[in-house]
């Protein structure tokens, strides 16, 4: 006869923990020794007891449909808030990452456009007899040392192409597009007069496109349904918003700036839409 | 991760490794485990309210972590180890509420969740108490080790959610189950599992 069985080695054979020899070895003990017997029929009891007083706790519904939902709108939300993080540490980045050489060129930028901005300046006194100088040309404008700063007619003196963001139609690619490096610049070095329609144009083609491929991919979520709607109405109010201020300040470069962002949100939360959907959910 | 985890991940051979065995797609993962998830929580924070909130959070760094998280083997241990840990701090910032169960229960009822009769009800959440008021007299990690064996986990698994040495589990079980027999017994939940 083996030796007895501990209490350890008894839980381990009745949670099915031990190793085939040596459940075999535990069964034949436990049909030949009494005391070991019984000690497993208390095992036993106690063990039913647990699963007993656990069942209400456990038996308890759970509210799949409800976590579901919830946790379908967390994602979702979380997706919108990395296109947004990432479109905004794009574009702030672009302006705030001051590296050594950046650091450099910029100091090397500066110094030509303040040496081109004295030269144009005197030049300008000397051939014409022009009673406005430079920083008085945009009046309304607070930041007349930015409009020195820029000198836009001295480098580009022509108005240049109007920008064209050509955001391509991404329906299954999971990184939404955003464009910072164009939007600074498009409106560093130039004056802004009519870059408005081009723009807008570009986007809300592109937009159309991706509104008609979401509508045509049927059978959406009620919940990613209600949650895109409400994103899309916040997009829409912000659009329109921005749009108008660009409109009442057509030679402002951030007024048009903040309304390509906001055409870039709706392009973003399409595009995240349109990912969700073609991807059946949030996957890696 | 925390170190124990990971070597026991790594002390695998390859081909159950978390490549191998493939990971779970989040839809997947939701459909298996969202029932041990929120059960977990819930038998943590004895609320439902606050457990549909540590749910959703647990799911919301699987999401953020869909890449670094073990296969499929111990994926369950995984989630229930970050519910444990969402669990408590989720504690720390609430007072256990039965009046927001209560009102909880209420509401989902209501709408048509867990509708029962009062009595049937009542009496369920008499047997949840006893059992919660029990296991409060457990001592960690002896009660987390009951209640994610009461879920079904391996010794493998409890240890890997608890940070624990598997040869160690077997010990704590038994000793839990003791423990919770007699603390059980003396509330008066033992006559009631008898008789039911």
């Amino acid at each position: 006869m083996t030796r007895c069985l501990d209490e350890v080695k008894l839980q381990c054979y009745f949670d099915g923990e031990l190793s085939i020899e040596m459940m075999e070895s535990v069964t034949s003990h436990l049909a030949s020794c009494a005391t070991c017997a019984a000690a497993a029929r208390e095992l036993e009891e106690e063990s039913a007891l647990l699963t007993a007083a656990f069942a209400a706790e456990f038996e308890e519904s759970v509210p799949t449909e409800r976590l579901r939902q919830r946790i379908d709108e967390a994602v979702l939300g979380e997706r919108l808030a990395t296109a947004r993080s990432s479109a905004k540490t794009g574009f702030f980045a672009g302006l705030l990452n001051f590296g050594t050489q950046r650091t450099l060129g910029y100091a090397s930028l500066a110094v030509v456009l303040a040496f081109a901005a004295i030269f144009a300046v005197v030049k300008m006194r000397s051939t014409h007899d022009t009673p406005e100088p430079i920083a008085s040309t945009t009046p309304e404008q607070q930041p007349a040392n930015r409009e020195i700063a820029k000198a836009p007619s001295i480098i580009e003196p022509v108005n240049p192409a109007p920008v064209n963001i050509s955001t391509p139609v991404r329906t299954t690619e999971s990184t939404p597009t955003y464009r910072p490096a164009k939007f600074i610049a498009s409106s560093a070095p130039k004056p802004v007069p009519v870059k408005l329609l081009p723009g807008e144009r570009s986007y809300l083609q592109t937009i159309a496109r991706l509104d008609s491929t979401i509508k045509s991919n049927k059978g959406m979520r009620p919940a990613l349904q209600v949650e895109y709607e409400r994103n899309l109405a916040v997009v829409d109010r912000y659009i329109a918003a921005t749009r108008s201020a660009a409109k009442s300040n057509p030679n402002d470069p951030d007024a048009a700036d903040f309304m390509f962002a906001a055409y870039q949100s709706k392009v973003d939360l399409l595009n995240t839409i349109a990912d969700a959907r073609l991807g059946g959910g949030p996957r890696h | 991760m925390n170190g124990q985890a990971r070597a026991l991940i790594e002390s695998m051979p390859n081909d159950i490794g978390t490549e191998a065995v493939g990971p779970l797609s989040f839809d997947e993962a939701f459909t298996l485990h969202h029932r041990a998830v929120f059960r977990t929580a819930r038998a943590v924070v004895r609320d439902s309210a606050l457990a549909e909130d540590v749910t959703q959070e647990v799911f919301l760094r699987l999401y953020r972590n869909l890449n670094s998280t073990p296969g499929e083997e111990l994926l369950r241990a995984w989630l229930l180890r970050v519910t444990l840990n969402v669990a408590r701090n989720t504690l720390r910032g609430q007072s256990r509420s039965m009046v927001r169960d209560n009102e909880y229960h209420k509401s989902t009822a209501e709408t048509g969740f867990f509708a029962e009769a009062p009595e049937e009800d009542y009496e369920r959440r008499v047997a949840i108490e006893e059992a919660r008021r029990a296991l409060d007299k457990i001592k960690e990690p002896m009660r987390s080790c009951l209640l994610l064996k009461q879920q079904g986990l391996s010794y493998r698994e409890i240890a890997t959610s608890l940070s624990l040495k598997e040869t160690n589990i077997g010990s704590l079980v038994a000793r839990g189950r003791k423990e919770f027999a007699r603390v059980y017994g003396k509330i008066g939940g033992k006559r009631d599992a008898v008789s039911g």
